[in-house]
């Protein structure tokens, strides 16, 4: 006979020490040995933690006086069971060996938090769900996924809560449900809403119907969003189709039906130039696939006109009302932080006057000042806020004759030649180069960063030697300029495939050398 | 503080005869009051923060028996406390995280050990250690060997626990040395339970003073020539003293076994892992019954001799189950062996790793060797098959996944004070160059994880600007160093800024004044905000640390001319002023207080406040901040720029657009960083800050309709 043991990952601030306090007091109350540790430390602060739990199953009335000896670590490989309020750490535990698919039942979250690491990435640097429920399938004896915080938020109380009752539901322990729920209704404030959370946990994995919805919902493909189809996209095979529906009703709610036709004029080069790279649809029209929606993008670029139209919408005022859970009776007060700087005001004039305001902010960045800039805090909830947002929405017109419209027009041009060059060198190449799209995006320097990497890698990888390594090359950059901001990661890719590295910006950046130089040095020792 | 540990109190007060059901460290509290223990002092820092923070909290208690409690200001004047021990039966405890505690208070240690101690002195130390540690593996017990003091490391087992704290003050007050008692984090941690005794009020104590001081006596000092003859007494008195002891009230334990030829000598606090890791091997049973011989070292400093010697003779291999480098305990026995020309085969570190936590699945890696070799028998198959599962499972997993899992480190609170510094730190690099950051050890530290990656340096607390004294002369440019009000007045008071001033070194100083030693659990230091400044503050979620100057003072008492003070939430004055600093033609110190109170204790000041508001039926302003998800691009520079928890992602809602979407989730308690990041870093536009009035005034709610109608009628869908 040896004890029963549970592995419990949380982070910190989650109630982890509650949960392993009930479950000792538990097998207190239902008479049985237990001993529980942890690690803590600085993991209170947001990090991931562990809690480690022992109950010997025999009641301690049989033991004859005897006292089994508990480990304080958890031993990989040898647990009964693990439970975690989060799906990565649970991937973690597994990963270090800690499940064994002989033994270990595994009580998971699909909820994620997801870590600085994974937010702070310039793409998408999420880890794969499906990947992390596979890790867990693999390496358990029975596994049981559903969303805790969601039933935590249900019942009102926390994720710890919720946890003991898939513990209690799954039968690990001796104990009876009244034991687990005596100890928790002990517990004073807010044991009501605990209980209720017990009992939801305690429900759902009592009879067992928790990762089918789940996983199914998981493991499934993306449901696709039903698009219209419209006369224009009749001209597009039907792969094609759903993008460019959406792409072209942006682009008329961005500009007018006229900028929408340019639209899919332009796509149909691309069209042409797959056909012929692709007379059998082999890969399915990926190529102009992929461009109608960068285009789209590309071409709906986001300027203040454009921030403004989108702040100013009802639909806009609603889905903040719901997102801060804004009551009935509560007034609602939205403030929005704009900080418009010259490029945004050049971006509507006409290029000579773009110009002379562009000289002037150049000129004040090289004397040591910040480029001139606006910081507002727009109260759209009042009416002064909402006539100015409304009356910036209204230069719509104005936007086709300005700078930054006649320039934008201008790249997408080069880049979709590019892409129907490199289309008729071969289909591979051709859409890579339509795959950079996803380099556009953003605002200001991240927008100028962008479209800076993209000509970058069109002009010297898309030309060069053999199509398919050409292809290779314009991936590996691709990735690589999604990497990091100062693009080190781009310039090493660049090199690799034989390109000069990104030209070197001019930045202003300011250092003072310390006033104590080396002539100037006078021993502070000898002085005093 | 934190916590509040008003249920921990209560079962300090338990009488004979009753159950102690909790934590280790608040067991080992409770068995300092059975010990009769006088004054204790210390300093905060995992795993054994509870044991003072309990004590403070229970001063009224602690009052009522006599014993003195004392929040040192570090650990050397925790351990110079343990004086009052020298000459007075004084019994004195004092506690604080190893070895970095053990390190600050060695000068105190060896002036304590030198003369001895007449009232028993012990010091409880928290091996900081393996899993979950946060500084570096080191052993206490070197500190025990160069300074002759006992050290205990019980097995953890609460009983045996509170039973050697007791111990412990009896075989410190036999020998005159003062006496260690280690505890890993789990065993700080672990949770279980000991029949209690009644507590002792101490015959001398805060109740019952000594009328007179003790009478001059040389030999008490740690000074030459005396010191030659303490040195004498460690070896001919002291040591055989505590051995006697030892081996009379039986603190070492012997478990037998069937294979008598065979030994296994082991740490206290390694005993559960052994008997678990002997489990494995089927060479023991679930209540630690096992087939070899342990001689289990409750006592691991001072070894006694004849009792190691006993254990070994006769037995063909003994193995030594020693944590951590180097192997202390094993190289004594090796000298014992052949000093009695004992033909007993040693094994230890070259069947077990030197370095690194002794878990389950270490030692028994270990033992399949031992029993391999000695116990052909006994057949360790199974432990095998195990351990080979293990390591097949690991790499299946990994290659399971086509890249490593993302880390996931402690990092700031969400609307903690200190995040905006990093954020006008990163701007004020991009606009000055780098700079060389020397860090400290404080929250402030994680700093040096993603997305901020700053800091080039950690010497120890409070020495972040001791440590750029060698780097700043040798550099054009000037280098920064970060120092927490915590570290401040632990350390760098006196190692950083009176060094510096002294030198007239032409240095940046950054304290971040929060009020509290946060990392360690919020305790209070000289400037925290005091209690009548709280209750006076109309708003009680307002920071209040501009309330206590102490720190300011004290700067400017030693004579620093260039101080700031600036309110970390202003990201745009706080990178101006960093700028400054960097570019001063001021030659000499330069002090950045960064004003901010930790929001731990502005929420629990905060959140029953609120509660009563609204109970009340009164207004109340609840801020979140908000991203637009049509407006985010996608790019997550704002992510970059702050690290907050509640500033995360989502799926792009919109089906053209696959990167995904900045959002602030549920917990935002609208701090108004990302605000101030998107002001100062000119961000994108999508942040929005939202102010949700509940129970508005009636003038407020008619102008609030009003105001909607026109909004209304000025919006499209």
């Amino acid at each position: 006979m040896s004890p029963v043991s549970l592995l419990i990952c949380a982070l910190g601030g989650e109630g982890g020490g509650v949960l392993t306090e009930w479950l000792v007091e538990t097998a207190r109350h239902a008479g049985y040995a237990a001993q529980a540790s942890s690690i803590p430390g600085v993991a209170q602060r947001t990090g991931a933690t562990t809690y480690y739990l022992e109950v010997f199953p025999v009641p301690i009335t049989e033991l004859a006086g005897r006292r089994p000896v508990f480990s304080l670590n958890p031993v990989p490989g040898a647990l009964d069971a693990m439970i975690s309020s989060e799906l990565l750490e649970t991937a973690r535990q597994v990963a270090n060996g800690m499940a064994s698919p002989e033994r270990t039942l595994v009580i998971t979250s699909s909820a994620r938090t997801f870590t600085t690491q994974e937010r702070m990435q310039l793409a998408d640097g999420r880890a794969d769900a499906a990947d992390l429920l596979k890790l867990v399938a693999q390496f358990s004896r029975a596994h049981q996924v559903f969303d805790m915080n969601a039933l935590a938020k249900e019942a009102g109380t926390v994720v710890s809560a919720v946890m003991l009752g898939a513990i209690a539901g799954s039968g690990l322990f001796p104990f009876r449900r009244e034991d687990y729920e005596a100890v928790v209704a002990a517990g004073g404030a807010g044991a009501q809403a605990s209980l209720r959370g017990f009992a939801s946990g305690f429900a759902l994995v009592a009879q067992g119907r928790t990762k089918s919805d789940y996983l199914a919902q998981v493991l499934a493909p993306p449901a696709a969003a039903p698009a219209p189809p419209s006369q224009a996209a009749t001209a597009f095979p039907a792969p094609v189709q759903e993008l460019f529906a959406l792409g072209y009703q942006r682009l008329v709610d961005y500009q007018d039906r006229a900028y929408a036709d340019l639209y899919a004029q332009r796509l149909q080069q691309v069209l042409a130039a797959e056909r012929e790279a692709d007379p059998q649809g082999t890969h399915g029209f990926a190529l102009t696939r992929e461009t109608a929606r960068w285009l789209a993008l590309w071409m709906a670029f986001d300027d203040i006109v454009r921030v403004a139209d989108l702040k100013s919408r009802a639909s806009r005022l609603a889905r903040v009302q719901g997102e801060v859970k804004a009551g009935e009776h509560d007034l609602l007060k939205v403030y929005d932080h704009f900080k418009p700087g010259v490029p945004e005001f050049a971006a509507l004039l006409p290029q000579g006057w773009a110009r002379r305001l562009t000289a002037w902010d150049r000129r004040r960045i090289a004397r040591g000042r910040q480029p001139w800039a606006m910081p507002l805090k727009i109260a759209s909830h009042g009416i002064l806020g909402m006539a100015a947002l409304r009356t910036l929405a209204a230069l719509k017109w104005l936007r086709p004759h300005g700078s930054r419209f006649a320039l934008e027009q201008r790249m997408i041009q080069q880049w979709l030649d590019g892409v129907v060059q490199g289309a008729r060198r071969a289909w591979e190449l051709g859409h890579e180069i339509a795959l950079c799209g996803r380099l556009i995006k953003g605002y200001g320097s991240t927008n100028e960063r962008g479209k800076d990497n993209l000509l970058h890698v069109l002009e010297h990888l898309a030309a060069g030697g053999v199509a398919g390594d050409a292809a290779r090359a314009i991936r590996a950059a691709r990735e690589a300029a999604l990497a990091d901001d100062a693009g080190k990661a781009l310039d090493a890719a660049l090199v690799q495939h034989g390109a000069p590295p990104r030209p070197v910006k001019a930045v202003p950046v300011r250092w003072v050398r310390k006033p104590r130089g080396l002539a100037a040095d006078e021993s502070p020792l000898k002085a005093r | 503080m934190e916590v509040s540990f008003s249920k921990e109190i209560e079962s300090l007060r338990l009488g004979a005869g009753e159950t102690f059901h909790g934590e280790g460290i608040l067991a080992i509290t409770k068995a300092l009051l059975q010990s009769g223990v006088a004054y204790v002092g210390g300093y905060q820092g995992a795993p054994v923060s509870h044991l003072l923070d309990v004590m403070v909290q229970a001063r009224p208690y602690m009052e009522e028996l006599g014993v003195h409690v004392e929040a040192c200001s570090n650990e050397a004047s925790a351990a110079a406390m343990l004086g009052a021990s020298i000459h007075y039966p004084l019994r004195g405890a004092v506690t604080w995280k190893s070895i970095v505690g053990t390190n600050v208070a060695a000068d105190a240690l060896s002036n304590l050990s030198s003369p001895g101690v007449v009232g028993g002195a012990l010091i409880v130390v928290g091996e900081d250690y393996g899993e979950g540690a946060s500084v570096i593996q080191e052993r206490t017990h070197a500190f025990a060997l160069k300074s002759t003091m006992c050290l205990l490391d019980p097995r953890p087992d609460l009983s045996v626990m509170t039973r050697m704290v007791e111990e412990g003050f009896r075989l410190s007050e036999a020998s005159n040395m003062p006496a260690i008692l280690e505890l890993r984090i789990r065993a700080c941690h672990v949770r279980g339970s000991f029949e209690t005794r009644d507590n002792r009020p101490p015959p001398i104590s805060t109740r019952a003073l000594m009328e007179n001081p003790a009478a001059f006596d040389y030999m008490r000092l740690a000074h030459p020539p005396v010191t030659f003859r303490h040195e004498k007494l460690k070896g001919e008195q002291r040591i055989p003293a505590a051995r006697k002891y030892i081996l009379e009230n039986n603190l070492n334990e012997v478990f037998a076994g069937a294979h008598e030829d065979l030994g296994i000598v082991v740490q206290g606090g390694l005993y559960n892992t052994l008997v678990r890791s002997l489990q494995q091997l089927g060479l023991a049973d679930a209540f630690g019954a096992t087939e070899l011989p342990l001689l289990v070292l409750n006592v691991t400093c001072p070894l006694v001799p004849q009792q190691v010697s006993d254990f070994c003779s006769g037995k063909r291999a003994v193995l030594v189950v020693e944590e951590g480098q180097p192997e202390f305990i094993e190289q004594e026995i090796a000298t014992l062996l052949r000093r009695g020309d004992l033909q007993t085969k040693l094994h230890g570190k070259d069947l077990l790793p030197a370095g690194g936590e002794y878990t389950v699945e270490v030692l028994a890696t270990g033992l399949t060797q031992f029993a391999d070799r000695y116990l052909p028998a006994a057949g360790s198959e199974t432990a095998r098959a195990w351990l080979a599962g293990n390591q097949a499972r690991r790499q299946a997993a990994a290659a399971a996944l086509d890249k490593p899992l993302p880390a996931r480190p402690p990092g700031f609170c969400i609307g903690c004070p200190e995040r905006p510094v990093f954020s006008a730190l990163k701007l004020a690099q991009q606009q000055i160059g780098n700079v060389h950051i020397a860090a400290d050890i404080g929250c402030h530290a994680f700093g040096t994880f993603e997305p901020f990656s700053m800091g080039h340096s950690i010497l120890g607390y409070g020495m972040s600007l001791a440590s750029r004294a060698g780097v700043s002369p040798m550099m054009q440019r000037r280098t920064l160093a970060i120092m927490g009000d915590g570290g401040f007045w632990h350390n760098g008071l006196l190692t950083g800024v009176q060094s510096a001033l002294f030198n007239r070194d032409d240095a940046v100083l950054l304290i971040f004044k929060n009020g509290y030693t946060s990392a360690t659990g919020t305790q209070e230091i000289l400037s925290t905000p005091a209690e009548d400044a709280k209750s006076a503050a109309a708003d009680k979620g307002r920071s209040l640390v501009h309330t206590n100057r102490t720190i300011e003072a004290a700067l400017q008492g030693l004579g620093v001319q260039w101080l700031r003070t600036v309110h970390t939430y202003e990201v745009e004055t706080m990178r101006a002023t960093l700028i400054e600093a960097f570019t001063s033609p001021f030659d000499g110190l330069k002090v950045i207080v960064a004003e901010g109170e930790c929001q731990l204790e502005r929420q629990r000041r905060l959140k029953p406040w609120l509660a009563s508001l609204l109970r009340k039926g009164e207004r109340v302003v609840r801020v979140k901040y908000g991203v637009d998800e049509d407006v985010c691009n996608g790019d997550h520079a704002c992510i970059r720029l702050s690290g907050c928890p509640t500033l995360t992602l989502k799926d792009n809602p919109d089906p053209l657009k696959v990167d995904p979407v900045a959002t602030v989730i549920d917990g935002c308690v609208g701090c108004g960083l990302c605000g101030a990041n998107a002001h100062a870093a000119t961000l994108c536009p999508s942040f929005y800050r939202a102010e949700v009035v509940q129970n508005p005034r009636w003038h407020e709610r008619l102008l609030h309709t009003l105001r909607s109608a026109v909004v209304r009628a000025l919006q499209p869908a």
